[in-house]
């Protein structure tokens, strides 16, 4: 503020005098505006004006270099002080436009005081206002510069930070900060036929119990970190059946942004790019559980750990990238992977939970994904995916999934809001699980599992705001005569639902859930019905979608 | 064996053609049109949003990430517009040279003074944007600037260009100039009168042509029109005699000839893009279209 104040004191007496000597031009001509408005414009009028115009602009330019010359002095001497140029020297437009509205008559001697457009905008005499006078026997009548323009470009300041390196703050709401921040809150209200949910619904923030759930509120922090890193970091809150609090580091990584060749390297907690779904957090997705083979295969809480991932895309003309990670894969995060299991016990073997002996200890995951698009409104993106390590359900036994997943999108060429869309979108996942003789060999057998599922989905967004979505989902599990363990159930799901998203930043959802569970040589079959009403509500920085 | 030659002969043609003319990405139709003018043959324009979309709301398309990969320059708003798609797609681009601050991003908002900025920002308030409305390019004193902008990218990006560039953004400023006198004559019989529009993204058309755009069918930025808020716009519009009714291609239009017919107002088509419109290919053509078919309506 004061270095305007300054700058503007430096002008005024310069102004004066620049206008004293162009005074006389100015004095001869000066009336003419008042007159053209009571009486039409002559052809001599107009020359006198032209000339005028000139001589002005000749002034203003002899005046600019001089303000820049000003300028530079003071940024020297006051290199601790904000921005060169005011960002917004006039928070409104209108104003400006009532200046250049004005007749000129008025405006000669002030123009000084005023930016530079101001001052060429006085080359149009007061066109707007002298709507008695006819505009057509005016060339040169409409403005062609104002105030809306604040000056040439490059030398400009823009409220995102041009000329800003990326360590610069990042905007959030019209402020700055150097982070984005969000907190994303999920609640469900359900009701099952069955009394253990917890024992249906296979992910951990899925509805675990009859009646209010709250079992996703997350904080999300991203940002620059400095030239080199951005940061991401995600931590969930939720309540247990008991109503205790849990807290998880679900993600937190930093990841390149400037290596050369299309490269990317992430480092930190991060959830896997296994498929579709399971590196994308609950709140994105289009129902309100996790579909069996995610929650079954990959976990509770999908396949993520701490780790380190490479990608890279390919130099062909459509999107093509290669992806591959390695991971602790310990705990439950590592479902299928180093997991102890819940009270030690794993397929029902006494786990080994040891340390990491070397390298066939980590998960390895490699993906390749694909994106065509089909046409102007219709996309597909095809992915195949891998994850490789050892369990602890033996001294040498290892897991293999593999996944294979297809998405594809069509939406209106004339959508608003994003809608009308028609979303399908399948992954297929097979495991080959060695279930050892459990720790000390206390288990009688070792088996090799092979389980495979899917599923498949549908969302239909008809109508701005509006998604009904179907769902179908199998699992296969390879029935055994001697592992007893609830998730070893083959089992199916038929879910429909309809949301509405009143904006982007809260939804509401109801969903039907059929379940069958198939019988197996320990456990009975079983058929369960749920309905849950689910909502959500974002708060903070605007999240983008990814596709 | 045969499909890696062939593979290999693609990036080969990617990398001869990159180097022949500069490749520029738009996220918007109306940015792309103005490359075009001032790039001319020597610039390959790639638009990621097409002109008939809600531009809030695009599909970040993993070819995007493609196009941005192997940009020279992008231009882009700057002013929030993009921001539910566009920085996922930077973030997989990974291609620094159309980092903001380097010479190959050119932000259309830079030295624009952008209108409505709100003093407090809550999204009780609808959409809207903390850095004040982004819709505005169909100022063509606006796009003069955003011209010269990309006007003087080029010329730094391709500095044997240059004069070409120059010349190109001369002739676009004297053809506008040239056009404000037309489009400013034929606005100014409406000097002041009302317009309704279903969104607001005509502050800026409003302001240079002397119209008052500011009763809006959506009862806040981004909300559908509810039933009492279409109530209200048909009395404020009978009151103050209304003529027009502007609609984008991507907004229901059943719900502005409800109101049309409540009130005897015309529905005007309007698109802040060129080729949102039948034969608006060009800026020029575009302004053209609306100047001619908002005075039409209001005659």
């Amino acid at each position: 503020m004061k270095r305007i104040i300054l700058i503007a004191l430096a002008i005024l007496p310069l102004a004066i005098v620049s206008a004293q000597q162009a005074a006389p031009p100015a004095a001869s001509a000066s009336p003419a505006p008042n007159v053209s408005s009571t009486t039409p414009a002559t052809a001599e009028d107009v020359a006198a004006l032209r000339q005028q115009v000139q001589s002005l602009t000749q002034t203003v330019k002899g005046l600019q270099q001089q303000v820049k010359d000003q300028q530079a002095a003071l940024e020297k001497a006051n290199l601790t002080g904000e921005s060169g140029l005011p960002a917004n020297p006039e928070p409104s437009a209108i104003a400006g436009a009532e200046a250049s509205l004005t007749p000129s008559g008025s405006a000669v001697p002030q123009f000084p005081t005023e930016d530079t457009s101001v001052v060429s905008s006085t080359t149009a005499p007061a066109a707007l206002p002298a709507a008695g006078a006819s505009p057509s026997s005016l060339p040169g009548s409409f403005p062609t510069t104002d105030t809306s323009v604040v000056t040439s470009a490059p030398e400009t300041i823009s409220s995102t930070g041009a000329g800003a390196s990326l360590t610069q703050p990042i905007t959030i709401g019209g402020g700055k900060a150097y982070m984005n921040i969000s907190l994303d809150s999920v609640f469900a209200l359900a009701y099952s036929s069955a009394t253990d949910l917890h024992n249906i619904e296979v992910g951990d923030h899925d509805p675990q119990q009859r009646g209010f759930n709250a079992r996703n509120t997350e904080l999300a922090f991203d940002g620059a970190v400095d030239p080199y890193f951005e940061g991401f970091a995600n931590i969930v809150f939720l309540l247990d059946n008991n109503n205790n609090t849990e807290v998880e580091l679900e993600e937190a990584f930093m990841q390149t942004t400037s290596l050369p060749y299309n490269l990317q390297l992430k480092g930190g907690q991060f959830l896997a790019a296994f498929g579709r779904l399971n590196s994308t957090h609950p709140h994105t997705w289009d129902f309100a559980d996790t579909p069996l083979v995610n929650g079954l295969f990959l976990g509770p809480d999908g396949l993520r750990g701490v780790g380190a991932q490479a990608s890279w895309t390919l130099p062909v003309p459509w999107y093509s990238q290669l992806i591959f990670a390695s991971q602790n894969g310990q705990g439950e995060a590592g479902f299928s992977f180093r997991n102890p299991g819940d009270n030690g016990m794993f397929f029902d073997r006494v786990t080994t939970d040891r340390a990491a002996r070397g390298l066939q200890d980590f998960v390895w995951i490699p993906r390749f994904e694909n994106s065509f698009n089909l046409s102007d409104t219709q996309t597909v993106l095809a992915g195949v995916s891998g994850a490789f390590g050892s369990n602890e359900t033996g001294a040498n036994s290892r897991t293999q999934i593999y996944g294979a997943d297809l998405l594809y999108k069509w939406k209106s060429s004339h959508a608003e809001g994003g809608f009308p869309f028609v979303k399908w979108q399948t992954e297929f996942m097979y495991r080959r699980f060695q279930a050892g003789h459990g720790a000390d060999d206390s288990f009688p057998v070792a088996e090799t599992f092979h389980d495979w599922g899917l599923y498949s989905q549908v969302l239909w967004g008809f109508k701005k705001g509006w998604v009904a979505g179907i769902r179908g989902d199998y699992v296969h599990m390879q029935d055994s005569m001697y592992t007893d363990d609830l998730d070893r159930q083959s089992r199916w799901r038929l879910s429909a639902n309809l949301t509405w998203y009143p904006t982007e930043f809260s939804k509401i959802r109801l969903q039907y859930n059929q379940d069958f569970l198939q019988k197996n040589f320990f456990l009975s079959a079983r058929e369960v019905e749920s309905i849950f009403l689910q909502w959500e509500f974002i708060l903070g920085s605007h999240g983008a979608h990814k596709f | 064996m045969k499909k890696t030659w062939f593979i290999f002969y693609i990036i080969v043609v990617c990398a001869c053609s990159a180097q022949a003319k500069l490749n520029v990405v738009a996220t918007l139709p109306d940015f792309g049109s103005l490359a075009r003018e001032i790039g001319g043959d020597k610039v390959n324009v790639t638009v990621l949003a097409k002109p008939t979309e809600d531009p809030h709301f695009v599909d970040a398309r993993p070819s995007f990430v493609v196009s941005l990969r192997n940009a020279d320059a992008l231009i882009d708003g700057g002013a929030e517009l993009e921001v539910g798609w566009l920085p996922p797609l930077l973030q997989n681009a990974r291609n620094p040279k159309i980092d903001v601050g380097k010479p190959g991003r050119i932000q259309a908002s830079e030295g624009v003074r952008l209108m409505n900025v709100p003093a407090n920002v809550t999204r009780a308030a609808g959409d809207v944007h903390a850095l004040g409305n982004p819709h505005f390019t169909v100022d063509p004193i606006i796009a003069k600037a955003i011209a010269q902008h990309i006007a003087q990218s080029f010329s730094a990006l391709d500095p044997p260009n240059a004069a070409f560039y120059q010349a190109n953004y001369k002739k676009f400023e004297t053809t506008i100039n040239a056009k404000l006198q037309e489009w400013g004559a034929a606005m100014l019989p409406f000097h002041n009168q009302h317009v309704v529009a279903y969104h607001d993204s005509w502050p800026y058309f409003a302001h240079r042509f002397g119209l008052n755009i500011d009763i809006f069918l959506e009862p806040k930025p981004g909300i559908p029109p509810s039933p009492s808020h279409l109530t209200e716009v048909i009395a404020q519009m009978k009151a103050q005699h209304i003529k027009a009714i502007i609609v984008e291609p991507f907004h229901d239009r059943r719900i502005a000839e409800k109101v049309a017919s409540a009130t005897g107002a015309k529905v005007v088509e309007f698109s802040q893009f060129p080729g949102g419109l039948p034969g608006t290919d060009s800026y020029i053509k575009l302004i053209d279209a609306l100047v001619s078919r908002l005075a039409a309506a209001l005659k």
